[in-house]
């Protein structure tokens, strides 16, 4: 058998048509005119560089040569690799591509299915046991980022009032760790929990509030938050979503951009089980302590009636506060138990940015829309 | 293009006897986009599994698949790299990073804890530095992603490879691209001609280098024109967007109110409408401002293309502005668009157009073409990787 190859010879960038011949336990290849020797290849020298499923034509070399033998004719690739058992690769059937596509494209759909349930229960079971060291970092590392440049409010009466409450709420939660209540000066009209027991209060939210029932309500909802780990959970989701993502992509920078509307979104929905499970343990958490446990539910009617225009509830996805009309029914109490605060703490929190002259806040501007969520968990 | 002439450089003309062999050819590819796809997809599959660390692997594979269905006057292209090389490149300039970070570490301890920032961490620093050194090292990156390409390649068994110092050309390529950016983009010519020089004139196949002849001058006339027309088609485009709006509105009848609303609580119409707008503005755009920009760059691609010369094999482009289009903007729109799941379609329409769009006058001298002197890279393209200039 003899039909043409390519030959080069690896010196020179010269194309030679050859014809091979396996010899014994070497493969002869011969000049295409003439027939004479070109090269003498032992057969237990030769190699197939790459595949049938990479390379349409595997070139064959000579082990450690730079020579190069390319046969493009199919029958006489199966021929030779027949008598040269080193060239058994040459005969390997080309891949079909539909079942292959559709094995992996099953086998994708598969892991990525897997990769998302591992983030879901991951971050639900494990992050809470990220060392609390760790937590604590993050939460204060994100404080600063978020709230760095803001003038923090120093009164001390009023911050011992609020972070006493939250340590007791804290611990009848079940709490084992410290908290640590922030206040900043202005708005928006808003608080947040962050990983490690770090809470941030804006000091509207207490301008607003119209007794320290209602801010009592605020307090144990983010402490709920606290109790349940929830921002470090949704660090943890967010960080294994990127991850999902990133891997899938192969690092192409434009999609990132889409990506991350899509962890947002994912981040938003998960957002709106946590105000509820938050919701929930506030008022178990008053009652628990034996205070008035109505502050949450009044709170969150003054808001609405302040916000009638919820972004959230006309569009539904857009925010991570469940529509507030809901959370209103679902945290109805009725106005019995101690007053969380004494008359003396609330005055001190009402003025712990400063003295205040009226009792009653003035009429203020609407909120300003929410940023884009920060790894947070919101009022 | 019409307008290709013989080279006429004293020195590099052909012996009286031999006459200018120009048969023109064109590269063949002859892969099929399901087989890359079931490569693609095993890919991704690893990705997902290995969370990215077989990517290294996987791009080899890709290559391997590419490059061995390109063939030139009936020899194919072999890919020689491995997916080890790709990886300790990547772990190299990660360590690289780290020590970068630790010195940025020092800077911070010594220099701005004594006079801290507000709000300026360490974070910070390290992120603002890496934006400094980022855009020089992207370039580095690319040249050295060039060379590392270029030694793995072979084609009729002669390796190819790139001379020159992948630092001299970032710190050029920044340099030209921001005295580009502080003269508003009018140099462009002079910045795209003295950076494709070093790319082309510093490659070699085996013992045999790439000439590049371009000028500036030849291409700025057209650049000028390009340039004003660009600005006046903005306007315009601007002039129909605002137009749009303001129409739009009152057709709509919103109130001054109603707008002054639309920005402080978004209601779901607010939203749609926003939305729609910004579809309007992009097709708007789009039609105006992106078929002039590859206007110009099929223009400047054909003349690089043309003033390139491997010895007495000459190169000339077919590419038309609708090519481009279909290079530059479908391209990217199918990328985004299927999540990335485009990428072996866009890899395999480009492979289609080099084949459609590449002509090759004439045929190497092999017997005087041996395997090049310089030693290739031994690690693959890791800046590459790390600052994200995807190319394959």
């Amino acid at each position: 058998m003899a039909a043409p190859a390519r030959y080069y010879d690896g010196k020179v960038a010269l194309a030679r048509e050859v014809a091979v011949r396996p010899a014994g336990h070497e493969l002869l290849i011969l000049d295409a005119a003439d027939s004479s020797v070109v090269a003498r290849w032992p057969a237990s020298e030769l190699v197939v560089l790459g595949d049938t499923g990479h390379e349409k034509a595997p070139p064959i070399a000579r082990r450690g040569e730079e020579a190069r033998l390319v046969v493009e004719d199919a029958e006489l690739r199966r021929q030779l690799a027949q008598v040269l058992p080193p060239l058994a690769a040459l005969a390997l059937p080309r891949p079909a591509a539909l079942p292959r596509i559709a094995l992996f494209g099953a086998t994708l759909a598969a892991a990525l299915g897997l990769f998302w349930l591992a983030v879901d229960l991951g971050s639900d079971y494990a992050a809470p046991y990220v060392p609390y060291d760790l937590q604590r970092h993050l939460g204060e590392s994100v404080a600063e980022g978020l709230v760095g440049e803001q003038t923090l409010c120093k009164g001390r009466a009023g911050l011992a009032a609020i972070n006493g409450l939250a340590q007791r709420l804290a611990k009848a939660a079940g709490y084992p760790h410290p908290v640590t209540v922030r206040i900043v000066k202005g708005g928006p009209l808003n608080a947040f929990t962050l990983p490690g027991g770090v809470l941030v209060f804006y000091s509207d939210l207490i301008d607003f509030a119209r007794d320290g029932d209602e801010l009592a309500g605020v307090l144990a909802h983010e402490i709920g938050h606290v109790a349940h780990y929830h921002a470090i959970k949704g660090l943890a989701r967010q960080f294994g979503v990127e991850q999902l993502l990133k891997s899938m992509t192969g690092g192409f920078s434009d999609l990132g951009t889409v990506g991350a509307g899509g962890s947002l979104l994912l981040a938003l929905q998960n957002g709106r089980a946590y105000e509820r499970d938050a919701d929930a343990t506030a008022v178990a958490l008053l009652e628990k302590l034996g205070l008035r446990a109505d502050g949450v539910s009044r709170f969150f009617e003054r808001l609405l009636e302040k916000q009638p225009m919820d972004a959230a509830a006309a569009i539904g996805i857009w925010s991570s506060h469940p529509p507030t009309a809901d959370r209103i029914a679902a945290t109805r109490r009725p106005p019995t138990g101690a007053p969380a605060f004494s008359e003396a703490e609330w005055a001190a929190l009402r003025s712990v940015c400063g003295p205040k002259d009226p009792p009653r806040p003035p009429a203020r501007p609407a909120p300003k829309p929410s940023a884009p969520l920060p790894p947070t968990n919101r009022l | 293009m019409s307008d290709i002439r013989p080279w006429g450089q004293p020195g590099t003309a052909q012996p009286a006897a031999t006459p200018l062999d120009l048969t023109p050819s064109r590269p063949v590819y002859d892969g099929k986009l399901s087989e890359l796809y079931g490569i693609y997809l095993r890919h991704l599959t690893l990705m997902v599994l290995t969370l990215g660390w077989s990517r290294f692997w996987g791009r080899t594979r890709l290559r391997r698949y590419l490059w061995n269905h390109v063939s030139i006057l009936g020899d194919r292209f072999e890919y020689s790299g491995r997916g080890i090389e790709l990886m300790i490149g990547f772990v190299l300039v990660l360590v690289v990073l780290g020590v970068w970070a630790g010195l940025m570490w020092l800077v911070w301890e010594f220099v701005f804890q004594a006079h801290a920032i507000p709000g300026f961490g360490f974070l910070n620093l390290f992120y603002l530095s890496i934006v400094f050194i980022g855009i020089p090292l992207a370039f580095v990156g690319q040249y050295a992603g060039m060379r590392y390409r270029l030694s793995r390649t072979r084609w009729r068994g002669i390796r190819c490879g790139m001379v020159g110092s992948a630092w001299t050309y970032g710190g050029l390529a920044t340099l030209l691209t921001m005295a580009n950016a502080v003269t508003a983009q009018l140099l462009t010519p002079f910045v795209s001609v003295n950076l494709a020089r070093p790319r082309i004139s510093h490659t070699f196949f085996g013992t045999q280098r790439f000439d590049f002849a371009g000028n500036a001058g030849d291409v700025y006339g057209r650049f000028l024109g390009y340039y004003f027309i660009n600005i006046a088609v903005w306007i315009v485009a601007i002039g129909i967007a605002v137009t749009a709006v303001i129409v739009g509105g009152m057709q709509l009848g919103f109130t001054g109110e109603e707008v002054q609303r639309l920005f402080t609580t978004p209601s779901l119409r607010t939203v749609l409408l926003l939305i729609a707008a910004a579809v309007v503005l992009y097709i708007v755009f789009g039609l105006m401002i992106l078929p002039l920009r590859c206007w110009w760059q099929a223009y400047l691609l054909r003349y690089l293309v043309a003033r390139t010369r491997a010895g007495n094999v000459l190169f000339a482009s077919a590419i038309s502005t609708r090519q481009m289009w279909g290079f530059l903007v479908l391209n990217y729109l199918i990328v985004v668009l299927t999540l990335g799941l485009g990428w072996p379609w866009v890899m395999h329409r480009t492979l289609r157009l080099i084949a459609r769009a590449l002509w090759i006058y004439g045929a190497p001298q092999g017997e005087a073409i041996g395997q090049p002197p310089q030693r290739a890279p031994r690690f693959g393209e890791g800046l590459l990787d790390m600052f994200d200039v995807t190319g394959f």
